[in-house]
């Protein structure tokens, strides 16, 4: 099996969303500028691999926007001498399944480089999870028409359970929590990428509107836009084309699992069967399996980008990546030790708590947050610690998840 | 300026519109003793809310279509939520504030529900379902489930 590197990303700002915008052009401006970095032209390109999504919910026609075919487009658009070309969907996960696809095609050895690209532009406001009038399968979607049910909502509950199982007040959490967003907020006023760059206070997040309690309006990241690119390829020719090239150590995909006892996001109930025990397993999955292809422990992480929609998710992905008990990670972000000099740092991009989300490219800015921290190029944001590991993770709607693991190769 | 119309008036006219469940399927109904309906696997016992024509186990042998079964009407509040503002159209029906539960079912599986009240919920506390109005537009009042705690039972 071939070694991948992923030798060069890039990223736009991230911007409000639900504005129209020249959709291709952005995207064509981040893929070019990761061909720039190492010199290379489209026609070096094998594949080009695409997670887009401008859509306009409730439209008939969002079944077939040619934002799911973006990956053509741009192909058409740079030039290509018959590339391989796939649009790839997985919600909040899509960038990493797409990353995925593109690390398994250059470790095989089906494609050298891969450019992979994603940009999201939606409606603004709180997203509304519901199928389209022609597809009336009531699993997923309906819990919004019947019950009221709003991604929000699944965060609440996820926060309000785990404050019980702990026997703790929901207040605790919600400090928690606020803690989070506190310091996340810090990272993401030095870069320059983030849209949100003031700093929110402990006292400024608990005194915001209740939104879905005990969710407060400042724990929950706004809807965005923005693009993202990153280009792999195989360890022979990265060694050629950088003096930096940062290893795919690890791509994992998760999907739904069966006995997962928690309730999944946008679904009406979870799997009738045995349960599996401690919640999140579905979470935890593609972790463990991404451990297992770099062959490494979480205690070996120097560094991690998680996707927080929530902040009770930035707590969640803690748990799950090392694998403690909660209490330590309580701790860890009650003694904020999660910056960048911190015991084990999370989100030094500022997360989606400082981007908001532009879902189908939001790995994307994770795993552009990860290379730029190994190879020493974030900056203000630089990681003290000599990082020579990092982790991107994503989860979404339906069940979808990614776990990606970074390493210097240098 | 237009009269209101006297109060008896409107509840006449609310009386001759059609009840109809906002969702097809998701509940017996009409019924003295509604319940949800799911789909039971004769082969591993899997049980699915909404039913499905297909079981869910990987591990099921899938030999024999899954049944439809109508759930427990009792469950326990495994987690719940207090939404505070108001949804966008078509879904602004939902009135803010209400409450969501995650409502674990004897049967193994754990469902969403618009819960009856907002007040002194608790994780644990026992729930009964019930069928109730949602909304009503010119035509129809329309339905869904709800759980409500179940008095004395909640401590």
């Amino acid at each position: 099996m071939t070694e991948s590197a992923v030798i060069g990303a890039a990223i736009t700002d991230w911007i409000e969303a639900g504005k129209p915008a020249p959709t291709a052009e952005i995207v064509a401006g981040v893929a070019m500028e990761t061909l720039r970095q190492v010199g290379l032209r489209p026609a070096d390109l094998d594949a080009i691999i695409s997670t887009t999504s401008a859509m306009p919910f409730g439209s008939p026609a969002f079944l077939t926007t040619p934002a799911q075919h973006m990956g053509h487009r741009l192909a058409g658009k740079i030039g290509s001498n018959g590339l391989q070309v796939f649009n790839v969907s997985g919600a909040c996960a899509s960038a990493a399944a797409a990353f995925s696809i593109a690390d398994s095609m250059v470790k095989s050895g089906k494609a050298r480089k891969v450019l992979v690209v994603g940009y999201d532009n939606s409606p603004k406001g709180f997203y509304y999870s519901f199928n389209s009038y022609l597809d009336t399968d009531m699993a997923i979607g309906y819990p919004l028409k019947v019950v009221g049910a709003v991604n929000p909502t699944y965060w609440a509950m996820w926060a309000r359970r785990r404050a019980y199982e702990m026997g703790k007040p929901v207040e605790d959490i919600k400090e928690v929590m606020a803690i989070v967003k506190e310091e996340l907020s810090k990272n993401g006023a030095l870069n320059p990428h983030a849209r949100y760059k003031k700093i929110f206070t402990v006292k400024e997040v608990l005194e915001s509107p209740v939104v879905d309690d005990p969710l407060h309006l400042y724990m929950i990241s706004a809807v965005s836009s923005g693009a993202g690119a990153v280009l792999l390829s195989d360890m022979d020719s990265a060694r050629k084309l950088t003096d930096k090239p940062v290893k795919v150590a690890a791509s994992a995909v998760g999907g739904p699992l069966y006995n997962e006892p928690s309730p999944r996001l946008t679904y009406f109930a979870t799997a009738g069967g045995k349960r599996a025990g401690k919640p999140f397993y579905e979470w935890r999955k593609p972790i463990e399996d991404a451990y297992r292809q770099a062959g490494i422990r979480p205690e070996d992480i120097d560094l991690a980008e998680v996707h927080d929609t929530c902040v009770f998710n930035t707590i969640n992905w803690i748990d799950q990546i090392m694998g403690w008990e909660r209490e330590e990670t309580d701790r860890l972000i009650r003694s904020r030790q999660f910056g960048r000099d911190g015991r084990f740092p999370v989100n030094l991009s500022g997360g989606t708590t400082s981007f908001g989300e532009a879902v189908y490219a939001q790995a994307l800015m994770e795993v552009y947050e990860v290379f730029r921290q190994l190879r020493g190029e974030a900056g203000e944001r630089q990681v003290r610690k000599n990082a020579k590991i990092g982790l991107a993770t994503a989860y979404g709607a339906y069940g979808s998840y990614g776990s990606i693991i970074l390493e210097r190769a240098w | 300026m237009p009269m209101e119309p006297p109060r008896d008036l409107s509840q006449a006219e609310k009386a001759e519109k059609k009840k109809v469940p906002i969702v097809e399927g998701l509940f017996k109904w009409p019924s003295d003793h509604p319940r949800l309906v799911g789909s039971r696997c004769p082969v591993c016992g899997s049980v699915q809310f909404p039913r499905s024509s297909v079981c869910n186990n990987p591990e099921c042998d899938h030999s024999r279509p899954p049944e439809e079964v109508l759930l427990s009407d009792e469950g326990t509040l495994y987690s719940y939520d207090i939404h505070v503002y108001d949804l966008k159209e078509p879904f602004d029906y939902h009135r803010a504030p209400y409450a969501i539960g995650a409502v674990e079912l004897p049967e193994g599986i754990t469902v969403l529900a618009r819960l009856t009240t907002t007040k002194d919920l608790r994780i644990g506390m026992k729930l009964r379902m019930k069928v109730d109005e949602l909304y009503e537009d010119a035509e129809n009042v329309y339905l869904t489930y709800y759980f409500e705690p179940v008095e004395g039972a909640s401590r």
